[in-house]
């Protein structure tokens, strides 16, 4: 089941098929099979999408919450992934235009089994053999922040999509309801605004 | 074509988005072009830049999320299976005679005429008291009538005699600010369907600075009976964790929550600020703990505090 979160656009496997009808008669025990199959990836784009646990946590409840209760609403005229993720990119959407993300989110990684911000232990590492490497990672990151904040809510999520998450933009278009020219227009803006901001870094 | 046109598909190049035609045209020319190959590198490096960002979800946090979303479907969080178009009053009225007189099949020609005379009663009713009423009635969708049958009398002339309480459905709306909104979300938090509890204490939750408001979420947090509800009353409390009769009940809760994501959470909440009355709490979690997590957790923030782990 694992695999069925990466199964992106393909047509839904007889397991997820019968997950799904199942879930639509009110099997909670299939509904729950259902959620972890996918979760764990909304989940990571929603912490990627607004650095903060909380708000991960509150997309994650809201988008599964609306997925429980329009399930029968489903036809199975894309694939579930796809319509998961028309609510899930919905929701975060929403956040991104409501609250201003604060700069210093990946700060409030409490604890180690909180979630790991890469760059932190990649500049840990370069910080005990060389500092002056380490200094310039830590710019670099303060960059690329400014940089992905500077982004319109939709090329950010356009570029989390691509980048981040691997979805080809036909299917990006097509949760967003947008077309693929529409998403590939987007994703050029994104990469040429964080292009001019970090420029004189790569 | 030109390196200005050409470079702009050098994105959508790394990501694999162009047409094979558009493809062969920008390698044959970047073959050709040692600036727009630099520039190619370049962009290799600024991804593998944006590659390190990207953060890792952490699985406790994963299983928080499931636990709560499971808790507030288990808690009554409606299912669209289930859930149908709005009733309107008359069928309510049949279902609330049908669940009065539930096992009374062999009556069911009897219960139709009964059905037939209340449409008499009702046009008497609505007609006789004023006839607006009947338009305003049945023109106003949001008006819903749940009725509940107290008595039901024939008498001797085939008529029939039937007493009944009306609850009828009103819709506001109003900003958070609003006094009235706020009352209306308070009483909701006390409501009997959990997953009506979880919505009014998960929108309380940004007004904790109303001592009405904090003493709703401490009632929640110690008393709700449904986890989802406690996580979301939680998380109204983060913002008081200096107040201490907020610090003394998540104490009073961390010792006797059966929830591992609610214990999480109040760990979470206790050691946002250092105390030392927080030590004795986490020590005596850690001895009785069942759940790996939390212990952990717990044997962390006392490590981090220099604290022992153990009582003596």
């Amino acid at each position: 089941m694992a695999g069925a979160a990466g199964a992106t656009g393909a047509r839904l496997s007889p397991q997820v098929d019968s997950l799904i009808r199942a879930a639509q008669r009110g099997d909670q025990d299939a509904f729950e099979q259902l959620v972890r199959a996918y979760d764990q990836s909304v989940l990571r784009l929603a912490m990627n999408l607004l650095r903060s646990p909380e708000d991960a946590r509150d997309v994650y409840q809201e988008a599964f919450l609306r997925v429980y209760r329009n399930l029968d609403t489903f036809r199975f005229d894309c694939s579930f992934h796809t319509w998961l993720y028309r609510i899930v990119t919905n929701i975060c959407l929403d956040q991104l235009r409501k609250r201003k993300v604060r700069k210093e989110e990946p700060a409030v990684v409490e604890t180690s089994d909180g979630p790991i911000d890469r760059m932190e232990s990649f500049e840990e590492d370069a910080a005990e053999a060389d500092p002056e490497r380490s200094m310039w990672n830590r710019q670099l990151k303060q960059r690329i922040e400014g940089a992905l904040e500077d982004l319109t809510p939709r090329e950010r999520m356009v570029f989390e999509l691509r980048h981040y998450q691997g979805l080809r933009l036909r299917n990006i278009g097509e949760m967003l309801g947008t077309s693929e020219e529409a998403a590939k227009n987007c994703l050029f803006r994104a990469t040429q605004k964080m292009r001019s901001v970090l420029g004189d870094f790569v | 074509m030109t390196c200005d046109s050409l470079a702009k598909l050098i994105p959508l190049y790394y990501y694999g988005e162009l047409t094979p035609e558009e493809e062969d045209r920008l390698e044959e020319h970047l073959h050709e072009c040692a600036g727009c190959e630099r520039e190619r590198e370049r962009h290799r490096l600024l991804a593998a830049a944006l590659d390190r960002r990207q953060q890792e979800v952490s699985p406790l946090l994963l299983e928080d999320c499931r636990d709560t979303l499971m808790a507030a479907i288990a808690g009554g969080a409606t299912h669209a299976v289930a859930a149908k178009p709005a009733k309107g009053p008359w069928k309510l009225f049949l279902e609330a005679m049908g669940a009065t007189l539930t096992g009374f099949h062999r009556y069911r020609q009897p219960v139709g005429a009964l059905g037939l005379v209340a449409i008499g009663f009702f046009a008497a009713r609505f007609i006789g008291t004023n006839p607006n009423t009947q338009s305003a009635q049945t023109a106003s969708s949001a008006g819903d009538v749940f009725a509940t049958v107290r008595n039901v009398e024939p008498d001797s002339a085939g008529r029939v005699r039937i007493a009944f309480d009306e609850t009828r459905r009103r819709v506001v709306s109003g900003s958070m600010d609003d006094q009235n909104i706020q009352k209306l979300l308070l009483a909701a938090a006390h409501e009997e369907n959990p997953a009506v509890r979880v919505e009014s204490v998960g929108l309380l939750r940004s007004r904790s600075d109303s001592g009405e408001v904090r003493d709703a979420l401490l009632n929640a947090v110690a008393h709700d009976s449904n986890a989802g509800v406690r996580l979301k009353a939680l998380e109204g409390l983060k913002p008081l964790t200096g107040d201490a009769e907020v610090r003394n009940a998540l104490a009073k809760v961390l010792l006797v929550d059966d929830n591992p994501a609610v214990r999480m959470q109040v760990v979470d909440l206790l050691v946002a600020r250092r105390d030392d009355s927080v030590v004795g709490v986490l020590q005596n979690l850690v001895q009785k703990e069942n759940n790996s997590g939390v212990r952990l957790k717990c044997e962390k923030a006392l490590k981090d505090m220099n604290a022992s782990i153990g009582t003596f």
